[in-house]
């Protein structure tokens, strides 16, 4: 879908519909949503990279001095360079005196003048992006300008207030981070060595900084611009330094922002693992009283159960969900909800956020797969046993000396099943996964992937289980492998599998751990409830609001989107949480306007991968930190990844470009309020 | 190595110097507003931006390094415009009030804008109304800041008190300070590129072009780092020189604020008698002691080492004979007369453990270059001491909390686990082995875990640092702890630093035979003696304070350090004394080129001692000693003794971070009330209560102090400082730091 427009110069194409009909109008080659809300009318969208009017009737005038004025606001992220902190403030005096019909000639040369050396000199992208849609407007729009000057009148809009100017900051790689975590800020507090700032600006989206520093699959990085010039920024890792400066220096903990007062109202949360934990932080950060339950004896979900020690230790998970219990937050642990005890705290509690994740591992739907056969063993029950018994002395410690173990997987929980395996003293670990090398790193990492060869994991590209061979005991014997072959899509998409005739092969093993994919647990969910489920058998939520059809229960995390990574979890938990904070308010759930801008930004893409990028030093390496020797780590639960040392990561903070930008939307008033009304 | 080119000139760069680095070591000049040798570049001005040939858009040279083969060109009209442009932003609203500003003839932004060749301004911004602020000697006058964010640097990467930070607000930022955190240091006045940030003593006291620069040494701790005496007449009437002001070359190096405000501390009145220094004489030749303390230069102590060897005088120096002793057991251990370590060490560590230091306060760059470690390395930084040194909370990694006069149980389990994996001699091994881990633990009170950390980050990081302090020179068992601390340094990676206690102690040290036991009647010299030679203006005689004289330090970085004379001196010296006593040196500074070079000094004139910083930000100043080997058998360290308990009230001798004795309290700009300080619980253990007025017994000295609780104390040991009185007690000095003091309250004493 492309966005039909009267004017646009985003991303340098230049549409000039002006003076023609609508139904010859020349269409653009991106999307940006029409419609802010279902009643309101998108008039026009400034950004970093052009302006685009919708409407004949838009003041441009006024939406540059507006869009300056943004620049003024945002000020976090600028005032920080002499060209943007004077430069900024001289657009936005300017762009305002010839608004108010008090310009004169002169005032354009000096916008041209300012504007081009912001655009050449400044330190971030805010500063050096601001003046280009305004520099668009002044050439595109000189007319209207001189026609203000020499008449001395003031914009047509100037005086009036029916226009809402919505903005917010975003960056590409804050856009593509599922939640929106404020990078340039927290890479910021690196460069400048001041860890606590950086996450400080990391705990304002991102509670768990400890785990996300640490196991996250960064889908950042492929929006990073600074790829367009060298290579990604190492985002992941530098996350992890202020994490590991507030616990390695036993400091108080960081918060983004002060505790609320109390506002008497009580929230369940079930489910303890990431999207549960973030859902408590910032209801309890707004003064919400939360209770958490979990059926696991431990806190921390599948983080803690299913990632394993060498990947997330768990004393740092702690120091993240200490933090938590440090806001008052209450966990009920061991103890499973029913469907009668989400009824009962549907009267007890003011809302609730269902955040079970999905903890049943789906079956590699070969001949003969029974839960009952001696030595078929889920992979999410495997990870829970290992890992509770390393992490806390609980249960039976798995050994696997002698044995054999295949997985079947291709995905991060298979990777923790093989390299677990091999922990836990395996004669031999094989991992089978249907396609090639090439997408399973893709899947995962190429980290994780090389790690794991290198420790010794075994595997075997193109093949999966036909039958599971067991014996008169009903022991697995053996698995009968078919063999597979790629091919090319001809319309471009994933490539199919081709079974190959003839060359099946069998493996004889002890264990076979299934690890494909999960599914969500719903049997405590009240039929009569009639919640609505998705046909992947997650809840279904409605306008990015995370409620589901029944009021006041919500849903956030895997058991809504599906098996997902630890951010999606928290990105949806944390906008869960700012919707359920305005649901107990006003009782009805809605997002805010800046919420809107975001998931429209997200729609339009912020990343440009053809961006040429200009003003930096290509070449620079980005920086790899150390890794446990592998015949160490091979025996030791000991974290595999030492991280970045300070100086490597002062370093790599300062090859970031700072890509701040700003968006900002002209919307019409006709249905107010804007805030807090209805989507 | 790299090769560049930077207009026209081929140069060589090393792997990860920055454009500015390479264009600055070979004097290339590159217009910068905000960037600062010492820290990492702040990157606000954009000023120092450069084109390289085949890169689209400008190359902000700070921060980018360079690259093999790039060409870079540091001018063209384009990259002059912009400047020019960036200099007129500077300039919007930025008050032309020169003629009055403090920093005017040396401001950089008055500079720049004439490089610029900014004559007029043609656009403007409305201005917001913003707040002076008075932070006790620091001035902030938000109109003339130009946010280019040095203060907040240094006050983060530097000194490490993260008290100034930005309040961000787009083109209403301003700058503000953490009182709480602020340690008046001033590093933030020193870096001021304009007349934003001033002392408040300085303000409106003269212009820059009246001052003239005298090169010298702080002579306030061991450190003795670099300063200028800023000097200048008096008023048009009066010709008398006198110090308005001490600034430092901030680009390279850091001063601390009993540095920078601490100068007023000259002996000004004194005057030549004859009948006095007639007297002085009769006095030498009544007296069969001398006693001095460390504030003196070297060429004062070798005159008093060869009045020794000529007239068999004692010299005494308390506090300054426990640090040669202990020097003097660790060298038998190193096989070197100094410590290996330095301050840059330090900075450069990855791992520093002290021992025995008040890590805030004893000695202020220290405190600065363990905070340079952490910010830099990311340092861990661990402070073994019985009192948690909450001031550097943020600094400190681990604070590990041994039982005091448990030092040497402390030294004997640490270089046990130290030296565990290394080659070291079968005796030394037995040694180890008999040792009992198990039951030192329990004694010293520092777990097994704690040790285990050490011991875990010594394997794992690269460059170390053992910093040892002034509590184990004076520790009953300093000798044996010396020569373990000595096997540390001669067996493992780490290197050590041992600080002197004052100014010049390693000085004194290297150049006296000193004495234990005073004699019968003695000469004081800025201590108190049966006939005082006092630069405080309160003895028999006057003597020159160390801002009125020449000479030359060693300070802990084992370099002799050359000062000079600030303000007019009209009495005797040391040298006229030892004249008439038969010694023949028309001044001080010939013996400079005499110094025992068996320790290490090198034969060179004083007036050929250099004292500056090049471009690139080496120190050229006087130069180092050379650490000398002495052949030694390996000396055994005896088994540990019991370890004393120290039950009931204890106070520890330790004095605020700008304040050393009773020179720095003579200076008003960092004037500081004293105090006994300590935790509730101590008040409790104590029965006195906050704010009351109390009387310390501490080994016999009665001292009178208002006692002052704060939540920040922790644990059972008191705090008290003694620098208003320190030399004329000094006997203190050589007493262990902790005393089981006696407190009364002043009420129950009546």
């Amino acid at each position: 879908m492309k966005s039909l427009v009267y004017f646009s110069t985003w991303q340098r194409e230049i549409i000039d519909n002006r003076n023609k009909p609508k139904e010859q109008w020349q269409n653009s080659s991106f999307y940006f949503p029409e419609q802010h809300r279902v009643s309101n009318d998108t008039k026009a969208f400034i950004g970093w990279d052009g302006v685009v009017l919708f409407k004949e009737d838009v003041d441009v005038v006024k939406l540059a001095m507006k869009y300056a004025a943004q620049y003024q606001i945002y000020s976090e992220a600028c005032g920080r360079c002499a060209p943007g902190r004077w430069g900024g403030r001289i657009l936005y005096d300017l762009l305002d005196k010839i608004a108010r019909g008090e310009g004169e000639l002169s005032d354009l040369e000096h916008l041209k003048e300012v504007g081009s050396t912001m655009q050449k000199t400044s330190k971030c992208e805010i500063g050096k992006t601001v003046p280009t849609p305004i520099l668009d407007i002044m050439i595109y729009f000189e007319d209207v300008f001189l026609d203000l000057i020499n008449n001395k009148k003031s914009s047509c809009e100037y005086h009036k207030n029916d226009i809402s100017y919505i903005a917010d900051i975003t960056a590409p790689c804050t856009d593509m981070c599922p939640s929106h975590v404020d990078i340039p800020g927290y890479i910021e507090g690196v460069r400048d060595i001041k860890f606590i700032d950086s996450l400080k600006a990391t705990k304002k989206s991102m509670p768990l900084a400890h785990v996300c520093g640490r196991v996250c699959p960064h889908p950042c990085e492929d929006a990073c611009r600074r790829a367009n010039l060298d290579e990604p920024i190492s985002i992941m890792e530098l996350k992890r330094i202020g994490a590991d400066y507030e616990s390695n220096h036993g400091l108080d903990f960081v918060y983004p922002t002060k505790k609320a007062e109390p506002i008497d109202k009580k929230v369940a949360i079930i489910g303890a693992g990431p999207a549960g934990l973030t859902g408590a932080y910032y209801l309890a950060l707004e003064g919400v009283n939360c209770d958490v339950y979990d059926e696991l004896p431990v806190i921390g979900g599948e983080v803690a159960v299913g990632v394993p020690q060498y990947r997330m230790p768990y004393e740092k998970y702690h120091k993240d969900i200490e933090a938590v219990k440090a806001l008052g937050v209450n966990f009920i642990l061991n103890t499973k909800v029913t469907a009668d005890m989400i009824k009962q705290f549907e009267n007890d509690y003011d809302a609730i956020l269902i955040a079970t994740g999905t903890r049943i591992s789906k079956k590699i739907r070969a001949k003969n797969e029974r839960m009952e056969i001696n030595g078929y063993w889920p992979a999410i029950k495997f990870l829970d046993q290992i890992n509770l018994n390393v992490k806390w002395g609980i249960g039976e410690a798995v050994d696997l000396s002698g044995k054999t173990v295949v997985c079947v997987g291709g995905g991060f929980t298979s990777m923790d099943v093989v390299r677990c395996a091999v922990r836990a003293n395996a004669k031999k670990v094989i991992l089978l996964y249907r396609r090639d090398e090439k997408t399973i790193i893709n899947n995962t990492s190429y980290e994780e992937y090389h790690e794991a060869v290198e420790e010794g994991v075994e595997f075997k590209f193109y093949s999966a289980v036909e039958e599971i061979i067991t014996d008169e005991n009903d022991n697995l014997k053996k698995l009968k492998i078919n063999k597979f072959e790629l091919v090319p899509n001809p319309n471009g998409g994933r490539p199919s599998l081709n079974h190959i005739e003839g060359e099946d092969y069998f493996i004889e093993c002890d264990y076979l751990i299934p690890a494909v994919s999960q599914d969500a647990n719903m049997d405590f969910v009240p039929k009569e409830w009639n919640l609505s489920l998705t046909s992947w058998n997650t809840f279904k939520t409605f306008n990015n609001t995370y409620m589901t059809n029944r009021k006041g229960i919500f849903a956030a995390g895997d058991c809504e989107y599906g098996p997902m990574t630890i951010v999606n979890a928290v990105g949806q938990a944390k906008r869960a949480a700012c919707v359920m904070l305005r649901y107990l308010k006003t009782g009805e759930a809605s997002l805010s306007d800046e919420e809107i801008l975001e998931d429209h930004l997200r729609k339009l893409g912020v990343y440009n991968k053809n961006e040429k990028i200009t003003g930096w030093m290509p070449g620079m390496k980005r920086k790899i930190s150390q890794k446990l020797d592998v015949n160490t780590r091979k025996h030791s639960q000991a974290e595999v990844n030492f991280g970045l040392t300070s100086e490597e990561a002062v370093n790599e903070a300062q090859r970031c470009m700072r890509c701040y930008y700003i968006a900002m939307v002209a919307v019409e008033n006709k249905n107010k309020p804007l805030d807090g009304g209805k989507v | 190595m790299i090769n560049i080119t930077i207009d026209g000139i081929k140069l060589q760069a090393k792997q990860g110097e920055t454009i500015l680095q390479v264009a600055r070591r070979n004097g290339i000049y590159i217009p910068t507003m905000c960037y600062l040798t010492k820290t990492n570049p702040i990157a606000s001005c954009r000023i120092c931006s450069v084109e390289v040939e085949g890169v689209e858009g400008f190359i902000l040279s700070c921060q980018e390094k360079a690259v093999d083969g790039i060409v870079v060109h540091t001018n063209s009209p384009e990259l002059f415009t912009h400047r020019q442009n960036i200099m007129k932003l500077y300039d919007v609203n930025h008050p032309l009030q020169c003629g009055i500003c403090d920093k005017s003839g040396e401001c950089e932004l008055q500079n720049k804008t004439l490089e610029f060749k900014v004559s007029s301004q043609e656009f403007s911004a409305k201005e917001q109304k913003r707040n002076s602020k008075k932070w006790k000697i620091l001035g902030y006058d938000p109109y003339l800041c130009i946010l280019c964010e040095r203060c907040v640097t240094v006050c983060n990467e530097i000194v490490g008190a993260k008290a100034l930070y930005i309040k961000p607000n787009g083109y209403n930022s301003t700058i503000d300070n953490d009182m709480k955190k602020c340690i008046q240091c001033g590093e933030c006045i020193s870096v001021c590129p304009v007349g934003a940030m001033v002392s408040n003593e300085f303000k409106y006291k003269a212009n820059a072009w009246e001052n003239t620069k005298i090169p010298a040494s702080c002579s306030h701790c061991s450190s003795g780092c670099f300063l200028y005496y800023d000097v200048r007449h008096k008023s048009i009437n009066d010709p008398e020189k006198i110090i308005t002001r001490v600034v430092n070359e901030h680009e390279f190096a850091s001063l601390c604020g009993a540095g920078r405000f601490g100068f007023d501390f000259a002996n000004k009145n004194a005057t030549k008698n004859k009948d006095l220094l007639d007297k002085t004489i009769t006095a030498f030749k009544k007296a069969d002691t001398i006693k001095f303390s460390g504030i003196i230069t070297n060429e004062e102590a070798f005159i008093l080492q060869k009045l020794k060897e000529k007239f068999g005088y004692k010299l005494i120096s308390y506090g300054n004979k426990e640090y040669q002793k202990f020097l003097e057991e660790f060298s038998i251990n190193t096989g070197h007369k100094l410590y290996n370590g330095n301050l840059k060490n330090i900075s450069q560590s990855d791992l520093v453990i002290s021992i025995g230091t008040k890590l805030s306060t004893d000695n202020p760059m220290i405190r600065f270059h363990v905070n340079e470690a952490l910010k830099r390395r990311g340092a861990k930084i661990i402070n073994l001491h019985p009192i948690e040194d909450f001031a550097l909370k943020e600094i400190i990694s681990n604070s590990i909390r041994y039982e005091v006069g448990s030092e040497e149980g402390v030294l004997a389990i640490l270089a046990k686990g130290l030296l565990e994996d290394k080659d070291i001699p079968n005796e030394l091994k037995d040694y180890f082995d008999e040792l009992d881990d198990g039951y030192i633990c329990a004694e010293t009170n520092v777990a097994e875990e704690e040790i285990d950390l050490i011991l875990k980050a010594s394997k794992t990081l690269e460059k170390k640092t053992l910093i040892l302090g002034e509590d184990l020179y004076t520790h009953k068992r300093a000798k044996n702890i010396a020569l373990l601390a000595g096997l540390i340094e001669r067996y493992s990676d780490f290197n050590v630093v041992i600080i002197p206690p004052q100014t010049n102690s390693l000085g004194v040290s290297l150049i006296c035979d000193l004495d234990f036991e005073e004699g019968d009647y003695t000469i004081g010299y800025n201590v108190k003696g049966d006939f005082t030679l006092s630069a405080l203006g309160d003895g028999d005689l006057d003597m020159p304070a160390l801002n009125q004289q020449e000479g030359t330090f060693v300070n802990i970085d084992k370099r002799v350090v050359p000062t000079n004379a600030a303000v007019a001196y009209g009495g005797y010296t040391l040298n006229d004394i030892a004249n008439e006593l038969g010694l023949k040196a028309e001044y001080t500074i010939n013996y400079t080129k005499e110094l025992p070079k068996s320790k290490g000094f090198k034969e060179i004139e004083f007036d050929d001692l250099p004292n500056y910083f090049d471009n690139a930000g080496n120190e050229h100043r006087g130069y180092l000693l050379e650490n000398k080997s002495r052949r030694t058998k390996l000396r055994i360290p005896e088994e540990l003794e019991e370890i004393e308990s120290f039950d009931g009230i204890v106070v520890y001798r330790c004095e605020p971070v700008h304040q050393f004795n009773e020179f720095t309290a003579l200076c008003k700009p960092i004037e500081e009330k004293q105090f006994l300080e300590g935790s509730l619980q101590f008040s409790v253990a104590a029965k006195i209560e906050n704010e009351s007025e109390v009387e310390i017994d501490l080994d016999g000295l009665k001292i009178k102090r208002k006692f002052r609780s704060d939540k920040n104390f922790k644990g059972t040991i008191g705090e008290i400082s003694l620098f208003d009185s320190i030399l004329h007690n000094n006997k203190l000095l050589s007493k262990y730091r902790y005393f089981r003091a006696k407190i009364s309250s002043d009420g129950s004493m009546q």
